[in-house]
């Protein structure tokens, strides 16, 4: 066969690939785009009815349930005070902080153990979910805080971690938060009182997560957000807004809420102990566990809302270097590919309502999948472009429009930030966020495609699953003339 | 193929200036929201003065007296008061026309200003708007139902308990939570009709009068929640209500029934209720029952009669450590909750 007759034979279907995957491209944003727009909508009716939510009643009620906050900590020495103080100081009646010392070998003990006067105890379990690494302590604080803190030898999963937590958990609702978070004053109260309010529905109900880093804090406070000088930072500042604010406003409108964030999340605690507690060897155990539920509950024919509340913030540490975003990444695909393997009967299936028909197909062709497709377009235009039969014209046209479509979408995204909440006080935090918005599509959506792609790869070789830590840098204290006024 | 990157660049070309219009539009945004909330700062600094003068029984005049940001404060003040500052502001709020404004934005289209307009009333706290609101607890958007459940708690009128009890069984129901809040902040003035509430014929609407009499402490109610507990046709949910209200009231007279339910062992859930009230209620008659309940198959049913036998004060903790030590008469096997719960 000639080369000619090569080419004229594969011609064709190179063309086809390319439209495919150029098509795919500008679905998945305007399906974003509409995401986002039907979360902004939420918001904004939200910010309407700001101040008549009754959180004040919610605040003083006897019906009001107590609430356990649950830390998995492992190596947390640089921010583990600064959470403590945060999740201490919550407005709301009654509640108290387990964290779990997941084998740290860093200070993380010593500084909680200094700070609290923390003297050991007898271990009170009230349930038996699966603990692998075995408890070695149990201390309660002696300054009177509402605090124990867990030892436990570590497995090197998060889920041992909260499960150990779980199991000495005293109260009706859980609130799983991450070691290098920092919750509002306000974020427990605003978070239980979905569960407050429609205490027969609701089993689960998250906030919205934002990068910390840069962020100006006062002992657990952010008392300014900022963004990181790091651009690796701020196109997560940008992602975060669009991924973990807009759209799972949009798919909790939707009754189809598939993850509630690991770093913030509230559950009724006797459907976690009923399911078994967090799968042990989940990689993606927040989002499972909510998968679990749902399939549980839904199976059982019994109340199964989850809520989310967008106006709540629990900001977080995110990783600032490429390398540890890659470890990240590759770990959330990874798990989503186990959720989505261990829950495929759940996909396209009606019984499981819009989680199944909507969400979970969703999540396999446009998270699970997508690095694949947009590898298979970059190779079949390599190929093409070596073999002759790219028209670089129409190549650069229809580049160009993708990448404005993605575009628009972030610009969308920093615009309902600006207007709803206007959280960056200073111009140039603004200007950088819209900045990163546009350069996310250049770059940087290519590198995590990558990453999302070796992610799938190892679920696919069934590779053990493991769970890196992210190192710590800690937060921004506030100097006292910190403070620049708002430009 | 030759019409689609045409159709592209023109498509390309319109999200381009979009893209360009929603940049300029972002960045006057920002700038008027700086400008608002630096000239907001300022007017309260200098609004703040005012108040403190109304709350004093001061007259205030000036151009400063006729900014609506003023009506604004006063509204976030006004709930955080009680008595004569409060009747002070209200009326300020009556005599600015506010709560006639408020009166009128009730029927507004916009779901959002029914909503901030009965809150407002639920503020301004007077009886004479209790129909209004209570007509609001049937409003086709759950937020305005619940907003009106919210004002008619803070209105303290008991006249607002019949309506907010049957908008828990209403075709557009208000949820239990935002009606126990609402119930118990009218308060002791509840108390007949809730009594009264324990024989509706809606099931939901008796587990409620049940949960806010126990959280009332209310002594009057005791007979009638003992009856329910005994009850074996009620429902399960229900009895368990009514044992955890007869608790909350702590009567010894419930101490028999609460036993015999205890004793029963057919539900756990029943169970843990009947166990817990009987540690609340510390009634040496109950002790018996709680140490046999250490004995019960169900795990948590054993933890929380180790639990109640630890709140029943010195004698029910010499009954545990005499099971645990095996010197107790009553037989029943010593599980290790018993011990982990001491």
């Amino acid at each position: 066969m000639t080369r000619e007759r090569a080419v004229e034979w594969v011609s064709p279907l190179l063309t086809a690939v390319n439209w495919t995957v150029l098509g795919y491209v500008v679905v998945l944003d305007l399906a974003m785009l509409l995401l986002v727009v039907t979360g902004a909508r939420r918001l904004v009716a939200n910010r309407r009815w700001t101040g008549a939510q009754g959180l004040d009643q919610v605040f003083a009620s006897p019906l009001t349930p107590a609430v356990s906050i649950l830390v998995p900590a492992h190596d947390e020495e640089a921010g583990i005070l600064d959470m403590l103080s945060a999740a201490l100081s919550q407005r709301y009646p009654a509640y108290e902080v387990i964290v779990v010392d997941d084998g740290s070998t860093d200070r993380t003990f010593e500084l909680m153990a200094e700070k609290y006067q923390l003297a050991p105890v007898t271990a009170r379990p009230t349930a038996t979910t699966q603990v692998d690494g075995a408890v070695l302590s149990v201390h309660r604080a002696g300054t009177g805080d509402p605090l124990t803190v867990v030892r436990k030898v570590s497995v090197g999963r998060r889920s041992d971690a909260l499960n150990a937590a779980i199991n000495l958990a005293r109260h009706p609702l859980i609130c799983m938060i991450d070691a290098d978070s920092l919750l509002e004053p306000e974020g427990l109260l605003k978070v239980a009182r979905a569960f407050v309010e429609d205490p027969v529905n609701v089993v689960g109900a998250g906030g919205s997560i934002r990068p910390a880093n840069g962020a100006l804090t006062d002992r657990g406070a952010v008392i300014e957000p900022r963004l990181s000088p790091r651009w690796t930072v701020r196109i997560q500042a940008v992602e975060y807004l669009r991924s973990f604010l807009l759209s799972r406003t949009s798919w909790a409108q939707a009754d189809a809420m598939l993850i509630i964030s690991g770093a913030f999340g509230m559950f009724r605690r006797d459907l976690v102990v009923e399911v078994g507690g967090l799968d042990p060897l989940s990689l993606a155990e927040d989002a499972e566990l909510v998968v679990t539920l749902q399939e549980y509950l839904r199976r059982e024919g019994r109340p199964h809302k989850m809520v989310f509340v967008p106006e709540t913030v629990c900001w977080t540490e995110v990783p600032e270097t490429w390398a540890v975003l890659g470890k990240q990444r590759r770990r959330w695909s990874q798990g989503l590919a186990q959720l989505l393997w261990k829950n495929k009967r759940m996909i396209g299936n009606p019984r499981y309502g819009a989680i199944g028909v909507l969400a979970m197909p969703f999540y396999l062709v446009f998270e699970l999948l997508g690095p694949v497709v947009e590898l298979v377009g970059l190779l079949s235009v390599v190929v093409s472009a070596a073999l002759g039969i790219l028209d670089l014209g129409t190549a650069a046209v229809m580049v160009g429009f993708a990448l404005a479509v993605g575009t628009l979408l972030a610009v969308t995204v920093v615009a309902v930030e600006e207007f709803v909440f206007h959280r960056y006080r200073r111009g140039r935090e603004l200007a950088a966020l819209l900045a990163a918005g546009i350069l996310e599509n250049v770059g940087f959506r290519q590198v995590h495609s990558w990453f999302r792609l070796r992610g799938l790869a190892a679920a696919l070789m069934r590779r053990e699953p493991v769970w890196t830590a992210m190192p710590r840098t800690g937060f921004t204290t506030a100097e006292p003339d910190a403070l620049a006024p708002s430009r | 193929m030759n019409a689609v990157p045409g159709a592209a660049m023109v498509a390309t070309t319109a999200l381009a200036a979009l893209v360009v219009l929603l940049l300029l539009a972002v960045a006057g945004e920002h700038a008027r929201r700086n400008r608002q909330v630096a000239r907001e700062l300022a007017r309260r600094a200098r609004l703040t003065p005012l108040v403190h003068d109304l709350l004093d029984g001061e007259p205030i005049d000036g151009d400063d007296a006729l900014d609506p940001l003023l009506d604004e404060m006063v509204l976030d003040l006004l709930p955080q008061l009680r008595g004569s500052d409060r009747d002070t502001l209200t009326a300020l709020l009556l005599e600015r026309g506010v709560v006639d404004r408020a009166t009128e934005e009730l029927g507004h289209r916009a779901a959002w200003r029914r909503g901030r307009a009965v809150t407002l009333l639920g503020n301004a706290a007077s009886p004479r708007h209790t129909p209004l609101l209570a007509e609001l607890l049937g409003d086709p958007v759950a937020d305005v139902r619940c907003a009106a459940a919210r004002a008619l708690g803070k209105t303290g009128d008991p006249a607002a308990i019949g309506p907010l009890l049957s908008a828990l069984v209403a075709d557009r129901p208000v949820t239990a939570g935002v009606v126990g809040m609402a119930v118990l902040d009218i308060g002791t003035p509840a108390l007949p009709e809730l009594r009264r509430a324990l024989g509706a014929p809606s099931t939901v609407v008796q587990q409620m009068a049940a949960t806010v009499l126990g959280l009332h402490g209310d002594p009057l109610a005791s007979h009638a929640l003992t009856t329910t507990v005994a009850d074996p046709a009620a429902v399960p949910e229900l009895r368990c209500a009514a044992a955890e209200a007869l608790g909350r009231i702590g009567m010894p007279s419930a101490t028999a029934t609460l036993c015999a339910v205890l004793d029963a062992g057919r539900r756990p859930a029943l169970q843990r209720a009947a166990a817990t009230a009987l540690g609340r209620i510390c009634d040496p008659a109950g002790l018996d029952a709680l140490v046999v309940g250490l004995g019960s198959p169900d795990r948590d049913v054993r933890a929380t009669c180790a639990e109640a036998l630890t709140a029943s004060g010195p004698a029910g903790r010499r009954r545990l450590a005499a099971r645990d030590s095996g010197t107790d008469a009553t037989p029943a096997p010593r599980p290790r909750e018993a011990q982990a719960a001491r």
